[in-house]
């Protein structure tokens, strides 16, 4: 009777245990059947934010699809938040990456800001040999590196913005058909330039580029002014621009002192056009923080509530009501997990060499346009491609203004740029 | 004579080390240190106690100097980021090994250090203090200045690594760590130390006594950049970039809050102070929103209670100083272990008593 009762003892621990068993096993399968995007920024500021946002957004709508798809089987995708606190700490930024990769085994990254952070992470990922989008910084060596050394720098990508290059190319466009505006409806002759970039590896370049190609688009270069990115009182530079009879200021200001110098211009009533690139008025808060001040001033942006494609208006709808912001260029996540789950899918497995070969032959709807990467592995920038846009805020709306008419392109919903009032009326 | 001199080892051990409970501690966290990355694969942890050995040797340095000489340097990113970028720029454009381009980077923080030196050598207190803040500000805008050398805001990057695997850097770090600490505290340890805390305390009674202290300071100061020098060197080549980040005043402050949070004039306060506090930040990426805020509290509070820094506080309570010969013992001895005085501190006040 008693060795009855022990084999049935036995036999209910051995099924109990082989249940268990079963179920873990089961249990790791489903976890392992997930992918881990790690999403880097600087959380506790709006780049972080929007980084955060828009790659939140593409892994919902992912998973509630069934996931991606990766030969016969679906991959959940998981979000790690990497707050890199790269804008105070580059060290501090690389360890909360290396820290992802260790402990969380991210798949993939995408994200960053500060190009000196982003240039170490970069570094980090190649060691690594994991796949990297940048989301965020856009100097140009970085591409020039998978040129150089395609096989160590192969697993890096850039989605958003434009670089550096580009940026400077297609914000000078924008300035040229600003002067257009301003020679057909003030009859300028030669619209005279003022050159305002902040002291930065970028202004530097957009402030060479600006004086070598100004002349050729039948305008006439005033002078340059460097003012620092810190700057909380521009007044200095703005007076000395009056004075020098400028009638537009093409400006660069990627940090605050963006709005310092849109209030002041405002302000002060500056008889010149304000375009360029002013990271601050592609916020929603800039009409607010510059008194209303800062209408009519005219930036390169990423995004803009015009039909870019058929994807851009919805998506843009469903940032801002989620974000309470405008989409920036950091919200370029959402494209970056989505290109990646395109080229998994394509691939049909998750074998790094084989998803760097898809991503390659990248073709993406975006809502900032179509993305394609060049050889460099950099989005590329042209007509049929990723434009950019160029927004003014036209009585406190911000308005999509570029392109219009440019190489035949007009998205739909793009206004005609306005010249601010005060500056028509000192100019007529 | 081999047994004789393992004997002897083993006597001064037990002796110096093993009978004072702090020196036992600090000997066991070293060893653990050296320990740990064998059993250790995650390349995180071994980035955290690389990064917390060549903090180590930075906070010890401004100890050094700012600690023992009494020179309140604000501005000690100097000596990290001159021996960062010169490493990088030799690596970079002369193609020299790290083997060369650190110790070549730390000769440049001396000679940082002298630069700095012999200017503020006139100044005192505050006014000393200001200068030497006001050196790093200056390079970091020659740094933008001379972009086409230094990368401007980008910095230098894509230089070698130092080692193949995450695990040999990491121990090269610990050796470099451990030798260099080891070697700053020997000198304040040494007569050298003395004239250094005789500088610090009364300078115009040292000069009496037929100190050079302008040349001691000078001194004090090259010292201290050359160690920082060589922790600067390590990280450019870890992190296979220099960027104007290394020359940043927080960095600097960095250094001054490891060291008065361990222990300001110890040396092994200032490490003990990074050893806490470098891997507590990490720690404290749980609580992303709040980490600064955590940090600053610990540091408040523990400062609130401990106002001469963990290490002394943690010492006071197992160690006593014998009332004559001024030995340290553990706490659990009742009389002193080099001149047999009673510690217990009835006997010690009643002795005092009966004298009076």
């Amino acid at each position: 009777m008693k060795t009855r009762w022990a084999v049935a003892a036995a036999l209910i621990l051995l099924c109990l245990g082989a249940a268990l068993v079963a179920g873990c096993a089961r249990e790791e399968a489903e976890e392992s059947r997930v992918i881990k995007i790690g999403v880097a920024g600087p959380m506790q500021f709006v780049h972080g934010q929007h980084h955060w946002l828009g790659a939140e957004m593409a892994a919902e709508e992912i998973n509630a699809a069934g996931g991606i798809k990766v030969g016969d089987e679906y991959y959940l995708v998981e979000l790690v938040k990497i707050d890199t606190n790269e804008l105070l700490s580059v060290e501090d930024a690389t360890n909360a990456v290396e820290r992802a990769l260790a402990q969380d085994n991210i798949d993939l990254l995408v994200g960053t800001i500060r190009t000196e952070a982003a240039v170490a992470i970069q570094e980090l990922m190649m060691d690594n040999e994991k796949i990297f989008i940048t989301c965020g910084a856009s100097l140009k060596q970085m591409a020039d590196k998978v040129g150089q050394d395609y096989e160590r720098y192969k697993y890096w990508f850039r989605v958003t913005p434009l670089n550096g290059e580009l940026l400077a190319r297609a914000s000078l466009i924008l300035l040229q058909y600003v002067g257009q505006v301003m020679k057909e409806d003030l009859g300028l002759e030669a619209p005279k330039v003022a050159v305002v970039c902040e002291e930065a590896a970028a202004g530097d370049a957009l402030a060479a580029a600006a004086q070598q190609v100004i002349p050729s688009f039948g305008m006439e270069l005033v002078g340059i002014w460097r003012p620092s990115p810190q700057a909380t009182d521009m007044t200095a530079e703005l007076t000395a621009i009056r004075g020098a009879g400028a009638q537009i200021i093409y400006t660069y200001l990627s940090s605050a002192a963006g709005v310092t110098y849109a209030k002041q211009w405002g302000e002060l009533q500056i008889p010149a056009a304000s375009v360029g690139i002013n990271v601050e008025s592609q916020a929603m808060g800039f009409m607010e923080a510059t008194d209303n001040y800062g209408d009519f001033e005219c930036s390169l942006n990423t995004y803009a509530l015009v039909e870019i494609t058929e994807k851009t208006v919805d998506w843009y709808n469903r940032f801002t009501e989620r974000a309470g912001e405008f989409p920036t260029y950091n919200a370029g996540t959402y494209d970056a997990i989505n290109i990646y789950r395109e080229a998994v899918e394509r691939a049909g497995t998750l074998e790094t060499d084989a998803v760097i070969a898809e991503l390659e032959q990248t073709r993406h709807t975006s809502a900032a346009g179509v993305q394609v990467f060049d050889e460099n592995h950099d989005v590329i920038w042209g007509p049929g491609y990723a434009t950019a846009v160029g927004t003014q805020w036209q009585n406190g709306e911000l308005k999509c203004v570029w392109p219009y008419n440019w190489e035949g392109i007009t998205y739909p919903g793009t206004v005609r740029y306005q010249i601010p009032p005060w500056v028509a009326e000192a100019l007529q | 004579m081999i047994r004789v001199w393992l004997l002897r080892l083993y006597r001064d051990f037990k002796g110096d080390i093993l009978a004072l409970p702090g020196r036992t501690l600090a000997c066991l966290a070293v060893l653990a240190l050296f320990i740990a990355p064998l059993f250790i694969r995650d390349t995180y942890i071994l980035r955290i106690i690389t990064l917390t050995a060549v903090y180590a040797v930075f906070a010890a340095s401004w100890d050094l100097l700012s600690g023992y000489v009494g020179q309140l340097n604000l501005g000690h990113a100097l000596f990290f980021g001159v021996a960062a970028y010169t490493s990088a720029m030799l690596n970079l454009h002369l193609g020299l090994p790290p083997v060369l381009t650190i110790p070549l980077g730390a000769l440049a923080a001396v000679m940082a250090g002298l630069v700095v030196g012999i200017p503020c050598l006139r100044l005192k207190g505050q006014y000393l203090s200001l200068a030497t803040l006001a050196f790093p500000i200056i390079l970091k805008g020659l740094v933008y200045l001379f972009k086409e050398y230094t990368g401007g805001e980008l910095g230098i990057s894509g230089i070698s690594r130092l080692a193949g695997s995450r695990l040999v850097e990491c121990y090269i770090a610990l050796a470099l760590g451990a030798v260099l600490c080891f070697l700053i505290w020997k000198i304040t340890d040494s007569n050298l130390g003395l004239i250094f805390h005789a500088i610090r305390e009364d300078e115009i009674t040292a000069r009496a006594s037929g100190i050079n202290t302008t040349a001691y300071k000078l001194l004090a100061f090259c010292l201290s950049g050359l160690f920082a020098g060589i922790a600067g060197g390590f990280f450019a080549h870890y992190m296979r970039l220099a960027g104007p980040f290394t020359l940043d005043v927080l960095l600097s402050f960095q250094a001054i809050i490891w060291t008065i949070f361990g222990g300001i004039t110890t040396i092994y306060g200032s490490v003990a102070g990074v050893i806490i506090l470098f891997p507590l930040m990490e720690i404290l990426r749980a609580f992303p929103e709040i980490r600064m805020l955590l940090f600053a509290a610990v540091i408040v509070i523990v400062l609130r209670f401990m106002p001469e820094g963990v290490v002394p506080w943690f010492l006071d309570r197992v160690e006593k100083e014998c009332p004559r010969c001024k030995e340290r013992n553990a706490f659990t001895r009742t009389r002193c272990r080099v001149c047999r005085v009673s510690l217990s501190e009835r006997e010690v006040r009643a002795r005092t008593t009966t004298r009076a």
